[in-house]
């Protein structure tokens, strides 16, 4: 597979795999005492306010395919979290290599997160709908297109949330949500650029070839990643 | 060096045992004033004895107890957990999708692991599988006969795949034996799988 109809490692819906182990009921939340830290440094990081929840995930997406095949869940957070503090200039490689800060202990960053602001900042979230800006293209119950997730990227290498195996397939606007902010930009930096977002359903008779009759996946897909069905 | 394959990338700089490699990424943000330990601290104590799955069982419950506020979950859902001081991260945006006779509904995120936080906790390490996000949309069926869940073949199931910002609560349906019990009772019937649709709500066990 090339070009457009390339397909990342990340999205594997669809893929051959194997059985699901599931959990046990006194199983703890996190099997790991580091798994905890992970979890913890990572939404503390991202409440610094430097990078999106859409700029993590495209960095947890780019680790070599390697990398994410072999690492387990919060190895690949806190590698994809790692790279994104080198990234953005807060800590230099020969400090992730020495294990120490080139200088001496700094006081606590002004947009760093405080323990006083977590309960409020946990509460409050972030919202991704935006007011709307124009009236969305499809209606409700209205046959649409997908396209190649390729196709509705900003940038190359670029984010999207096209899963590879609702592309280029028919389905129906199930709901409209309002406008949200667009992964495919806001990933990158290029601005939020809300775009109307629907859930769309899909027969799985038409999304796989053994697919059960009358059940559905249902997908949710920016304006841009549908084309209208002439 | 743990991935002399990829050297280019910084995480490959840090230890290869991933404890160490959190303790000196930890470190090296604390002592450079980037985070503050007491914040990570606090943001682990309330996925770890705070916010879990039962909220959710406790809407549920109080949903097949209360059909106006049934009515108001599934049709206002975030009007409704903002004022019960249930809304936050990773849970701005939910839809409640209602199981019955005809349907069932089953939440999956294949391309990450999107899971509604405020109502639901962290998401269990089977959701995060690449089996699970594999499969849950191609063969639903055997996914669920693997949770010993058989949905007979006329029971339409409705697989949502969690690619944007909107988060899927399953309202799982009231199991005739519950009836007639109080909400607090109710609770303990709804178990998380029964949230996710990989599961039925259950009797709790015995004790």
């Amino acid at each position: 597979m090339t070009g457009r109809k390339m397909k990342l490692h990340h999205d594997m819906g669809g893929d051959p795999a194997g059985p699901i182990i599931p959990d046990k009921p006194d199983d703890p939340i996190f099997a790991k005492p580091w798994h905890k830290r992970v979890l913890g440094l990572t939404v503390a990081g991202g409440a610094m306010g430097a990078w999106s929840i859409d700029t993590s995930r495209f960095w947890r997406e780019s680790l070599p395919k390697t990398d994410y095949r072999s690492f387990t869940y919060y190895e690949k957070w806190l590698a994809a979290l790692t790279n994104l503090f080198v990234a953005k200039g807060f800590v230099t490689r020969e400090e992730i290599i020495n294990g120490l800060p080139s200088g001496p202990k700094q006081p606590l960053h002004a947009a760093a997160l405080g323990a006083d602001r977590v309960l409020a900042m946990l509460a409050a979230g972030a919202k991704a709908s935006r007011p709307e800006m124009a009236k969305p293209l499809f209606q409700e119950g209205q046959k649409v297109r997908t396209r190649w997730p390729d196709a509705t990227k900003r940038q190359m290498p670029g984010h999207t949330r096209l899963p590879h195996y609702a592309a280029d397939k028919i389905g129906k606007i199930l709901f409209y949500h309002g406008h949200h902010v667009l992964p495919n930009s806001n990933a990158h930096f290029l601005g939020e650029c809300p775009e109307p977002l629907y859930s769309v359903e899909f027969s799985n008779a038409d999304l796989w070839p053994d697919g059960h009759a009358g059940d559905v996946v249902i997908v949710d897909c920016w304006q841009s990643y549908l084309e209208p069905m002439t | 060096m743990p991935h002399d394959h990829h050297d280019e990338d910084a995480h490959s700089l840090l230890p290869s045992e991933p404890a160490l490699r959190v303790k000196a990424l930890e470190t090296i943000l604390v002592q450079k004033g980037l985070i503050d330990p007491a914040a990570v601290d606090a943001i682990i104590d309330r996925y770890e004895h705070h916010i879990g799955p039962q909220i959710g069982a406790g809407l549920i419950a109080r949903a097949w107890s209360d059909p106006a506020f049934k009515a108001q979950l599934v049709n206002n859902t975030d009007g409704i957990l903002s004022d019960l001081g249930f809304g936050g991260r990773q849970g701005e945006h939910i839809v409640v999708v209602e199981n019955t006779p005809d349907c069932h509904n089953l939440v999956v995120c294949t391309l990450c692991s999107c899971y509604p936080w405020p109502v639901l906790g962290v998401p269990p390490a089977w959701y995060k599988s690449d089996a699970y996000r594999s499969r849950a949309v191609c063969e639903p069926r055997q996914v669920l006969a693997e949770f010993g869940v058989i949905i007979p073949p006329e029971q339409k199931i409705r697989v949502w795949d969690s690619t944007a910002e909107i988060r899927y609560l399953v309202l799982p349906m009231q199991p005739a034996q519950s009836r007639g019990l109080e909400e607090s009772e109710l609770a303990l019937w709804v178990n998380r799988n029964a949230m996710i649709g990989t599961g039925l709500p259950q009797p709790p066990a015995k004790t």
